[in-house]
């Protein structure tokens, strides 16, 4: 297997002149004759676009008071292509609405699931788990996972759901990957950025060399965008005894904020949250 | 690549006496292929009853038997008005436990074993009686969950949405989503359960063990091949394990050897000094399904939860926290 890696880490390198010096291979197979790339491995972005995929300076977060320096928001670049998100009129109102109260209406801070792409670029690694007509991704954020079906070109699900329905191909050495039938409720990032269940995201998975990925993903939503745009973020290898998801189970983690006005002695009339069932 | 192949082990065991196996998926790498999706549902008791009581195995004809009683009795609880039978025996009607046949997937089937339990050591079928310790601790989890919550940690990990009921580990067939699924890689096999949709990633060689005071709901599995048996343990569960009584020092073995095409071997043994005196096993066939694993959007609709906590406060403020307690399921309720 890791020689697989190599070897597809050397093709990369070839055919793109990055000059990975001896790696070089006079007696490559012709493309049509290998195996897809290895993704199998742990795997994480960095940066800030789970925060807000246009970019931001850095802010007072709600959790100053008492995580002080530790709960300020980060600032960050945008991760959109032409920087802004194509919102319609009525759509960016709405945005903005969201971005008021970001989180009291944010469903990651409830725990719920966040969804593809918010999913990919949460603040915690995921486990790819590659077969030959099965991709499984488990993804440490809330013990979450989906099921990416290499052998059901075409088809969509029976019903809509939090992380939608998954279908794969390659495109060389790219692993193309759509996603429909996501519910609505789901957001982009903490920022308010939103979409309708009208969503279709196609991610493209690029290995740039054994241990980066380029991650692309087109978002088309005509009720709520103008037009199709793109967000791209490198995903990084975690290596050594750090390649491997542990357990957070948000749950336990949300419950302050979505019950707390529920505990004995509490104020039912003051929820922390808004758009609670 | 992952290329699964069919091939014909061990042939030459035939002439020398030893186990023989049947023909089963192969991956790439030689091991048998684990992966699909697998149901676990089982009309087999998980303790022997009392009516088979020396009897370790059913005969064909009992198990017929068996199966065409249970599918009478299914077909005429779906006839039951569930309101008044409820009411009859002294409980709220269908706001209480009331699922009916549309939400129960129990098995309808005796398991593959052809057992008269899962449990299958001791040899009595029967796991084996827990320390007064961990009856102690059991009374004072229910005594919690039987009281009106202050807060939703007042609730068990099912109600919550932290863990399945059923997904274990280990995996035991319950009411419903008794179905899991299997991804395999050569470095890794991922399991994940419908029951809430955990999932463990569980490596195929032998790992160190996490340090002791890193604890997980669900543990830290790893695995190795012996032969061709995937076996998995399991240790470092938080203190919240509670597995028949088991508590967070559970160490816990499963073991999958794909028998054929559609049959898969789960045998599992608990060992927990601190629960029981011995170790005990039990096991299962699961059985191959092209049905798919569902999203379990468990706690994103989890509206028991605050109903119960909203209950419970307006108890307060009423006054009648200690006279009505109508709103626990007839299931929480404390057993003598």
């Amino acid at each position: 297997m890791k020689k697989l890696i190599y070897c597809v880490a050397a093709l990369v390198c070839v055919f793109s002149f990055l000059g990975c010096a001896g790696q070089q291979n006079n007696n490559l197979p012709s493309q049509d004759m290998l195996d897809p790339p290895n993704l199998n491995g742990v795997w994480q972005a960095l940066g800030s676009a789970h925060w807000n995929l246009e970019g931001q300076n850095a802010f007072k977060g709600p959790a100053t008071d008492v995580l002080g320096a530790l709960g300020g928001i980060p600032a960050g670049v945008s991760y959109v292509e032409g920087g802004a998100i194509p919102y319609t009129r009525a759509a960016l109102i709405q945005r903005e609405a969201n971005r008021e109260e970001w989180n009291k209406l944010d469903p990651a801070v409830k725990c719920y699931i966040p969804g593809i792409p918010r999913q990919t670029y949460m603040p915690f690694p995921f486990h790819i788990i590659q077969s030959d007509n099965k991709i499984f991704v488990a993804y440490e954020f809330g013990s979450n996972s989906r099921m990416i079906h290499l052998d059901r070109p075409g088809t969509r699900a029976e019903l809509p759901s939090w992380m939608g329905y998954s279908t794969a191909r390659w495109e060389g050495e790219t692993l193309v990957v759509v996603v429909t039938d996501q519910v609505a409720e789901t957001w982009l990032d903490a920022a308010g950025n939103f979409h309708s269940e009208d969503l279709v995201v196609t991610e493209r998975y690029t290995p740039m060399g054994p241990d980066h990925i380029n991650y692309q993903a087109v978002i088309e939503d005509p009720k709520v965008f103008t037009r199709p745009w793109t967000i791209q973020l490198t995903l990084y290898r975690r290596k050594g005894n750090d390649a491997r998801i542990l357990e957070y189970k948000c749950v336990e983690f949300a419950e302050d904020a979505v019950y707390g006005h529920l505990r004995k002695g509490e104020d039912m009339d003051q929820p922390n949250v808004k758009k609670l069932f | 690549m992952y290329l699964p192949k069919y091939s014909f082990a061990v042939v030459l065991s035939l002439f020398l006496g030893t186990q023989t196996y049947a023909e089963v998926p192969r991956t790439d790498w030689g091991t048998p292929s684990l992966q699909g999706t697998w149901d676990f549902r089982t009309m087999t008791p998980f303790e022997r009853p009392e009516q088979f009581k020396d009897k370790e195995f059913l005969t064909d004809e009992e198990i017929s038997k068996i199966e065409t009683d249970r599918a009478k009795a299914w077909e005429a609880r779906g006839n039951v008005d569930f309101e008044e039978a409820a009411k009859s025996e002294g409980q709220q009607g269908d706001v209480d436990v009331g699922y009916n046949q549309f939400f129960l997937d129990l098995g309808t089937k005796v398991n593959g074993t052809k057992r008269t339990s899962l449990v299958i050591d001791p040899p009595d079928g029967r796991v084996p009686a827990p320390s007064e310790a961990a009856i102690a601790r059991y009374v004072e989890a229910r005594d919690m969950w039987a009281r009106p919550p202050e807060g939703p940690e007042d609730r068990n990990a099912f109600d919550r949405c932290i863990k399945g009921f059923n997904a274990g580990p280990p995996m035991t067939s319950g009411a419903y989503n008794n179905i899991m699924q299997i991804v395999e890689s050569e470095d890794f096999v991922v399991m994940q359960a419908e029951m809430v949709n955990d999932h463990r990633v569980i490596p195929t060689s032998a790992t160190e063990q996490l340090p002791d005071h890193m604890r997980f709901w669900k543990g830290d599995s790893r695995g190795v091949w012996e032969g061709d048996t995937f076996v998995v343990t399991t240790t470092n569960f938080n203190e919240h394990q509670m597995f028949r009584l088991t508590g967070p020092n559970m160490t816990l073995t499963e073991r999958f050897t794909r028998l054929d095409e559609g049959t898969l071997e789960y045998k599992f043994t608990v060992v927990d000094p601190d629960t029981y005196d011995v170790p005990w096993t039990a096991v299962m066939q699961m059985v191959k399904t092209d049905a798919d694993v569902y999203e379990f959007a468990c706690h994103e609709g989890n509206y028991a939860m605050p109903l119960m906590l909203k209950g419970a406060r307006k108890q307060e403020r009423d006054g009648t926290s200690k006279e009505d307690d109508t709103w626990l399921p007839s299931w929480s309720k404390p057993r003598t």
